[in-house]
């Protein structure tokens, strides 16, 4: 049996406020091995009892269905006392997060930008 | 030369006998991401849509399969490119038994894998039986690169 240990699945991830809203961004892959990191992640800024939690997915490089499911959580967990809302646009994030429907129940938005616009609101 | 299951070329990519798990789900899909990029002329939506969808076959495989199991078991990853109709099958397979979760019960976040690869995949088959599974997906009009890019 092949054993591959060093697989290649790596996800940054930081928080920032911005006016009262928590902005976690994330970059590289979000797939089973780095979902759990994402999860961690809202629920720690979250915990800054903010107004809505952003979660930025610009650098994302790849989305699997387990990070998808994350963000389901994070909106059934959080609202509707906290607003949440996700940024993501391109053929491995966007697209498959319409495809699936993900968008019918959370918030998408091209840009960060017009996340804070809207959310601020 | 024999066979030992484990050789690409730009018609094929084989890799079988794979510790279902989820590091391993992600070393495959980046390899054979390398692959796909490597022979075949894809924009980046269609080779977004080809490595996801394949990302959750082997997610499903490393997730569901064994968990009935002491320890996880194999998985298998075969592509075969079909020159003359243009199409791409992937087919991955397990000895283990998926565990199947009743749609009005499970969270709603979780379960979009099948839902996933049925929307990317122009034909996707599951086929559960007491010994295994097998999911197969099939792109059309997918074409050879000119010259395979370079690594």
């Amino acid at each position: 049996m092949e054993s591959r240990p060093d697989a290649g699945s790596s996800c940054t991830l930081d928080e920032r406020q911005v006016e009262g809203i928590s902005v976690v961004g994330v970059a590289g892959v979000v797939d089973m091995l780095t979902a759990p990191d994402l999860e961690k992640a809202i629920s720690e800024a979250s915990k800054t009892s903010p107004t809505a939690v952003v979660v930025d997915m610009t650098a994302v490089e790849f989305l699997a269905s387990a990070g998808m499911g994350v963000l389901i959580a994070a909106q059934d967990e959080l609202a509707p006392s906290v607003r949440f809302a996700v940024v993501a646009d391109g053929p491995a994030t966007s697209r498959p997060l319409k495809l699936v429907g993900v968008t019918d129940v959370v918030d998408l938005y091209p840009t960060l930008d017009e996340a804070l616009n809207a959310l601020r609101s | 030369m024999a066979d030992f299951g484990q050789r690409d070329s730009s018609t094929r990519f084989a890799h079988s006998s794979v510790l279902a798990d989820a590091a391993c789900a992600a070393q495959l899909r980046q390899e054979f991401s390398v692959w796909l990029k490597r022979y075949f002329a894809v924009d980046a939506t269609k080779a977004s849509d080809v490595v996801l969808a394949v990302n959750e076959a082997l997610a499903n495989a490393a997730e569901f399969a064994y968990t009935a199991a002491a320890e996880p078991g194999a998985m298998h990853l075969r592509a075969d490119y079909d020159c003359a109709a243009a199409s791409l099958t992937v087919t991955v397979t397990d000895k283990g038994a998926w565990r199947i979760t009743n749609p009005a019960t499970r969270s709603r976040s979780r379960g979009r894998g099948i839902p996933l690869m049925e929307a990317l995949a122009d034909q996707a088959s599951f086929d559960s039986t007491a010994t295994g599974t097998r999911v197969s997906l099939v792109w059309n009009h997918i074409a050879a690169a000119a010259v395979p890019a370079a690594n």
